[in-house]
């Protein structure tokens, strides 16, 4: 197997810190526009986009932001190559329509948090786990609007990734609590709303995210809290529909296991991500409106006309296109 | 005293073990004690003691160990005019409590292991002597278990508890807190240990154990607590609220990161309670309870109706000077 043309650390992180997934896509799209820039010709030039993409898909293949991202500039570059255009057109081409994906499926997750930010009031506590620039910028949003607004941070282990966006909340001029993941509970009753990121929103309204985020909502529940995911379109999951399973990658028990421990034997579970059913969700914030989860398919059926959605696998249309050029 | 440091500094840790520290601490003051004056005497005990209540705010085995002690030499001050003899009393009650509560641990463990059958897969939080005598003692008798252990942020006391189980031959996995719903799906029980029972079967334990019973609750599996009665808290029939001890942020995050963002706060409390409903039921030394019959515990323990001389010299001793 040919070497990854993609550093692990900038799409799934380092040491069980898990990056947000629209910093992920920053990277891969970085790296794609890098290689095209390089490459030689046609060939070259779909080699290095299909072959990034994949990559970034299979270290991190929980992502529906890199498949939906994948399978749209995949499908741009089909009709950039049914077009008669000489390589070096199709080099300025594909490096705009990179960028332009890019561009779009970050917008959609500003808009999304725009959204979600409304729904936070004056006064509002906020519980969240991991870092998400969605659940950032809705924070940053409402508190721009004069809301005040606090938040309780779970350290989020194992990657701790809770101690990054607590540094930039508090940034914000907020109070900002720090606390153990086994303290949510304990906090829960001074908390008004729970807001999480995503990583994947499954066709049923589960929603895939950060481990912890299941027992997170279960808690926020039994306190009558309301949980809120800030999850553009671009994150739904569209093989779910088919009744794919969202496989949870984990990492190596080394992550967390101390060589003493390993010595006498103690085995570790390290799973990266956990799935909260959608009747734990009040509500999605995507760019298109607030939905209940339950409510995807139909926001489906709106965005492509038709239920259920047929988009091609970035695998399939990465072999046609191969086979186009070659 | 280093013994009482060692407890504040949760050098020793666990409810059963800070309870026999404690026992321990007074037998070896008595000892060390030289003058020939009995009023003294009894001061200079009356003042360890309250150090030594005074060294954990939450655990209540703590209180009970010093109250276990101190009440028997407050019992026969009356009676003897010896030094001597009084000292005798307080290494006879503190080796006795020492005793007491090593088999109360093991009579947990055959009680316990009871409710677990072959082929379970068990949960444990923190590191409770309680609990893994549980879990021992069902190994022992041939079935076949498995353990999730939770890391137990912020001091990994988990580690502890793996390793513990591991080296007698227990398969152990260990887990991210985080991880526990995600997880309970696999699961057939959870055994937990105990800091302080309440009057009302309200379980004070490690931060965390009540998520955990919530999320055992919510995938109907059961929740074990193992308890000794000197865990349970006669105060709490009186409406004192049990205190939850906050400890330092520096447990949770290093300097560098405090001083870099000084406007993030840090809370670490180091525990939190667990609804009686939540709890299936306390295995405590005298049989296998409902959370609810924590009362007749405390009855029996402490005679009924409670009065609040039964349980001065711990909850709210002045030292006599």
């Amino acid at each position: 197997m040919p070497t990854s043309t993609i550093n692990p650390r900038f799409v799934l992180g380092d040491g069980g810190v898990v990056r947000g997934s629209f910093e992920a896509l920053r990277h891969v799209v970085s790296v794609a526009v890098e290689k095209v820039r390089r490459a030689r010709d046609k060939q070259g030039i779909v080699d290095s986009v299909t072959r990034v993409f994949l990559d970034a898909i299979d270290l991190r293949p929980t992502s529906a932001l890199l498949i939906n991202t994948a399978r749209e500039v995949l499908l741009g570059l089909k009709s950039l190559l049914e077009k008669d255009i000489d390589d070096n057109e199709l080099r300025t081409r594909v490096v705009g329509l990179l960028e332009s994906v890019w561009a779009r499926a970050w917008s959609a997750n500003d808009s999304a948090a725009r959204i979600a930010s409304r729904r936070l009031r004056d006064g509002d506590v906020v519980m969240t786990i991991s870092y998400s620039t969605g659940v950032l910028k809705a924070i940053e949003y409402a508190v721009r609007s004069g809301k005040r607004i606090s938040a309780y941070v779970l350290e989020s282990r194992p990657g701790g990734e809770g101690r990054l966006i607590a540094s930039r909340l508090s940034s914000l001029g907020i109070p900002v609590t720090l606390i153990v993941d086994s303290s949510a509970r304990l906090y829960m009753r001074h908390v008004s709303k729970v807001l999480v990121g995503a990583e994947a929103v499954a066709a049923n309204g589960a929603l895939v995210n950060k481990i912890g985020t299941s027992l997170l909502a279960l808690i926020a529940n039994e306190a009558r809290v309301r949980v809120f995911s800030v999850a553009a379109t671009y994150k739904f999951s569209y093989e779910t529909i088919l009744g794919e399973l969202i496989e949870i990658p984990r990492l190596s028990p080394e992550t967390i296991l101390p060589r003493e421990l390993r010595e006498a034997g103690v085995d570790a579970y390290v799973p990266l991500f956990d799935v909260t059913p959608p009747e734990m969700i009040d509500a999605i914030a995507t760019e298109k409106g607030f939905i209940a989860p339950t409510a995807i398919p139909y926001l489906l059926r709106d965005m492509y006309g038709k239920w259920p959605p047929e988009p091609p696998s970035p695998r399939s249309l990465a072999e046609e296109l191969v086979s186009m050029v070659s | 005293m280093r013994i009482g440091e060692d407890i504040r500094s949760m050098k020793i840790r666990g409810a059963g073990r800070i309870a026999r520290a404690a026992a321990d601490a007074l037998r070896k003051a008595a000892q060390l004690y030289t003058g020939g004056d009995l009023n003294e005497f009894m001061r200079y005990m009356e003042r360890v003691a309250s150090y030594l209540v005074s060294t954990r705010p939450t655990a209540v085995s703590l209180p009970n160990a010093v109250m276990y002690v101190m009440n028997r030499l407050r019992g026969a001050y009356n009676e003897t005019s010896s030094v001597k003899e009084l000292k005798t009393i307080v290494v006879e009650a503190a080796e006795e409590f020492i005793e007491y509560s090593l088999k109360a641990v093991e009579r947990i463990g055959e009680i316990g292991s009871r409710r677990i059958r072959d082929g379970d897969t068990v949960l444990t939080h923190c590191n409770s002597s309680a609990a893994i005598s549980v879990i021992l003692h069902a190994h022992r008798q041939g079935k076949n278990i498995r353990v999730y252990a939770t890391e137990t942020r912020p001091l990994y006391q988990g580690y502890i508890t793996a390793k513990t189980l591991a080296k007698e031959g227990v398969p152990v996995t260990l887990i991210p807190d985080s991880t526990v719903r995600h997880i309970m799906k696999r699961v057939d029980k959870v055994v937990v240990g105990a800091d302080t029972v309440a009057a009302n079967g309200a379980v004070v334990n490690k931060i965390g154990t009540s998520q955990i019973a919530l999320a055992a609750h919510e995938a109907r599996v059961w929740f074990l607590v193992a308890a000794e009665t000197y865990k349970f808290s006669p105060a709490t029939i009186l409406g004192e609220l049990v205190v939850i001890e906050e400890r330092s942020p520096l447990e949770v995050v290093d300097r560098d990161y405090l001083e870099k963002n000084p406007n993030v706060k840090v809370l670490n409390p180091a525990f939190d309670i667990t609804p009686p409903q939540y709890i299936d039921a306390i295995i405590t030394e005298r049989g296998l309870i409902p959370p609810q019959a924590a009362v007749m515990i405390l009855r029996d323990l402490f005679g009924w109706p409670i009065q609040e001389h039964d349980i001065k010299g711990f909850e709210e001793s002045e030292p006599l000077d």
